[in-house]
């Protein structure tokens, strides 16, 4: 019988051995695809460029994948959502030729490998959903109370402090329970920053990273990507941060969608009108591209915004997949940063002055 | 075959001299024995080796984490990657991130104590339900029931960790953890299965997902020792008018006892190495040691998993990860050496005792 068992588990041990195998196999195959002669008589004409990385980013990413597959029939994208870390960690180890952030590069990504291009795409922004009983207007929400919702210090919704931006708001006793992201992830970075901005005393900067130690929140639940955070919010009680793409979603589900508050005090919600009233009160984008669109000054901007980047490899592995990444980047940057594709998902286009940046940066890319 | 293979030519060697001769070599030492010998000297050192060569990769890995953090690893409660969007900072002459540190005790702890939920909950239900299958139930049902253990065996752990996130933990939290946190009396020693019972990741929960992974391993195993006990002196037993129970108790787990501590080792093994559902059901807590039975925790294997991505950009994190992994192997070579020992104490049959089926 112990045989039989052994036979099974060896058995069980073998499935993923050779699923990795094949998911290695076919990774290795779509980012060289000069290794394989039958792509490499396709490669002339064929091309393939591979994608990780933001949960946020990705519906977006699918419209332009399939948009652009249309049009180009010769070129296959793959796309995977990931969360914005794996992106970052997967362009850096020239594992994909793009990987996708809510998150610039940090001064570690950058000092650890130079070669790396942070390239924006859009601008998004981060909502804060919750689950309240009986709560039908947004609530009036400002970056100390949330820290200190974050870190515990309060638990219940009807909290005095919560109470106190709300006013003729009836909230009820109802538990507190915070969701955060568990996998690396640049909504955690864009949230974190903002608490930051709001009240550095309550959330001290070395707490402001793609992967934060949370505090130990009793009812704090981990969750995983975008969706995660979407499908955790259903216990009631729940506040989460969530990607703007995934808005229409969460109020089909029934959540609220907190008005946060600006550097001059306002309460806004997360609208175009707010979000470009936001964007307009920062200057464009350094040559870098990397800029933080946080706590804005203007009365009308919503606080969480940013750019979607694309992390790319400065030097492609080859001539080819150089050209494929340039040519889909610069779709994208045209054709792609349009309503058409970012009004479903509320995205908005890049400024024109940034847009300019984001272009001189793709035409840097080249092949080794 | 041996006196008929000069005849024929090695078909890799048709032409060349080389080939042909290296042919001749080779089945000459096949034909004396040499060969096979070394091949079994070859397949006892290779896992020697191969065990040296993880130890000593993550020792040196290790050794910048390990002077960064010194003492501090075992005694601090709180691991952080500091940011990395700050200026770095320099001190003891490194460079690292502001606000990282490596303070190991809750994973340790965690990684402790989700196997002993584990083994608490397991052990009598395993030897149980062995006992069960071996000696009352009718043999076709037996059959049936143990086919289940051993599918149960087979399960994937992501998908258990997945049931763990979205069925098995809410149902904990609402449906049985506020049954114990309000029940318990409020005595001095119990304040840790009080209080808040959170929302279905934590302790508790990941103690319990792996007592269902467990399970399986102890009970299959017991159940093949259980059966090997003679039925003479169990007879014997009853004939001397003991109950079932007391034949059981008397004669039938004496017999078998230190073969169930390999078994429990063998699941032991397994829980405090689990990754992947542990790491779905745990609420990955990094700053804290939990305050109750339901808090959010977490442990070696779980911290690893979920933040790789965060450690593979940073050049001390994943020194900070291979002090961590070095960590979980001495835990559970400990326990290894620690369950040997108690085997060779209880006598017995000796049965081999290690990790994994």
């Amino acid at each position: 019988m112990s045989q039989r068992i052994r036979l099974a588990c060896t058995a069980a041990a073998l499935v993923p051995l050779t699923l990795l195998a094949a998911a290695c196999g076919s990774s290795s195959g779509s980012t060289t695809p000069s290794s394989s002669p039958s792509a490499s008589a396709a490669s002339a004409t064929g091309k393939s460029i591979t994608e990780t990385g933001s949960t946020l980013l990705f519906p977006l990413f699918g419209a332009w994948q399939a948009a652009y597959s249309t049009a180009n029939p010769n070129v296959t994208i793959t796309s995977g959502a990931t969360g914005s870390g794996t992106g970052i960690t997967d362009a850096s180890q020239g594992l994909v030729n793009i990987g996708a952030s809510d998150a610039y590069l940090s001064s570690a990504d950058l000092s650890q490998y130079p070669g790396l291009l942070n390239i924006p795409l859009a601008v998004a922004a981060v909502d804060v959903n919750y689950n309240v009983t009986g709560v039908k207007k947004p609530l009036n929400l400002n970056g100390a109370v949330l820290a200190q919702i974050y870190t515990g210090k309060i638990t219940t919704w009807n909290n005095a402090a919560i109470a106190k931006l709300n006013p003729g708001v009836t909230l009820p006793a109802e538990k507190i329970v915070t969701l955060h992201r568990a996998d690396s992830s640049g909504s955690t970075f864009l949230f974190t920053s903002y608490l930051n901005a709001q009240d550095p005393s309550a959330w001290p900067s070395a707490d402001v990273d793609t992967t934060v130690t949370w505090p130990s929140v009793p009812g704090s639940l981990a969750e995983t990507g975008s969706g995660g955070m979407l499908a955790g919010c259903a216990v009631k009680g729940c506040i989460a941060y969530i990607g703007i793409s995934y808005l229409s979603k969460a109020t089909a589900a029934g959540l609220g969608t907190a008005s946060l508050a600006n550097k001059a005090g306002k309460f806004t919600q997360p609208t175009t009108a707010a979000i470009n009233a936001a964007l307009a009160s920062f200057p464009a984008a350094p040559a870098t591209g990397a800029e933080a669109l946080i706590n804005t000054s203007a009365a009308a901007g919503y606080p969480i915004i940013n750019y979607e980047y694309a992390i790319v490899k400065k030097s492609q592995p080859s001539a080819a997949e150089a050209s494929a990444v340039k040519a889909f980047l610069g779709w994208v940057l045209s054709t792609g940063d349009t309503a058409t594709y970012l009004s479903a998902v509320g995205f908005e286009p890049l400024p024109s002055a940034t847009l300019g940046v984001a272009k001189t940066l793709v035409s840097s890319i080249s092949g080794m | 075959m041996a006196a008929s293979a000069p005849t024929v030519q090695p078909d890799g060697g048709a032409g060349s001299p080389l080939l042909r001769r290296l042919g001749a070599w080779l089945r000459a030492r096949l034909r004396n024995g040499d060969l096979i010998r070394w091949l079994g000297r070859g397949g006892a050192v290779v896992p020697v080796l191969m065990l040296g060569f993880v130890l000593v990769t993550l020792i040196i890995e290790a050794i910048p984490a390990i002077r960064f953090s010194g003492w501090h690893f075992f005694s601090g409660t709180t691991w952080n990657f500091g940011s990395q969007y700050g200026t770095p900072v320099h001190s003891d002459g490194l460079t690292h991130n502001a606000g990282e540190q490596f303070g190991a005790l809750p994973e340790i702890l965690g990684t402790l104590a989700t196997s002993a939920i584990a083994l608490v909950i397991a052990v009598p239900v395993s030897v149980g339900a062995a006992l069960v299958i071996v000696e009352r139930l009718p043999r076709r049902l037996a059959s049936v029931v143990g086919m289940f253990l051993e599918l149960l065996a087979g399960i994937p752990s992501v998908i258990i960790g997945l049931w763990g996130a979205l069925t098995f933990g809410p149902f904990i939290a609402h449906d049985i953890a506020p049954l114990i946190a309000d029940n318990v009396p409020n005595w001095p020693g119990l304040g840790f299965l009080r209080g808040d019972t959170g929302s279905g990741q934590g302790l508790l929960t990941s103690g319990l997902v792996l007592a269902v992974m467990v399970i399986p391993i102890i009970s299959a195993t017991s159940r093949d020792l259980i059966r090997g006990v003679p039925l003479l002196p169990r007879e014997g037993a009853v004939a001397l008018g003991m109950s079932e129970f007391e034949c059981a108790r008397r004669v039938t787990l004496p017999w078998v006892g230190s073969g169930i501590v390999g078994a429990v080792v063998l699941g032991l093994g397994r829980a405090l190495g689990e990754t992947i559902a542990v790491a779905m059901v745990c609420g990955v807590a990094l700053g804290t040691l939990p305050t109750n039975l339901y808090a959010a925790m977490s442990t070696i294997a779980a911290n690893i998993v979920q933040n790789l991505n965060t450690a593979i950009t940073d050049p001390l994190d994943i020194r900070a990860f291979a002090e961590l992994g070095l960590m979980l192997m001495v835990i559970t070579l400990t326990v290894n050496v620690i369950a040997r020992l108690l085997v060779r104490r209880v006598a017995g049959t000796a049965l081999p005792v290690g990790r994994g089926l």
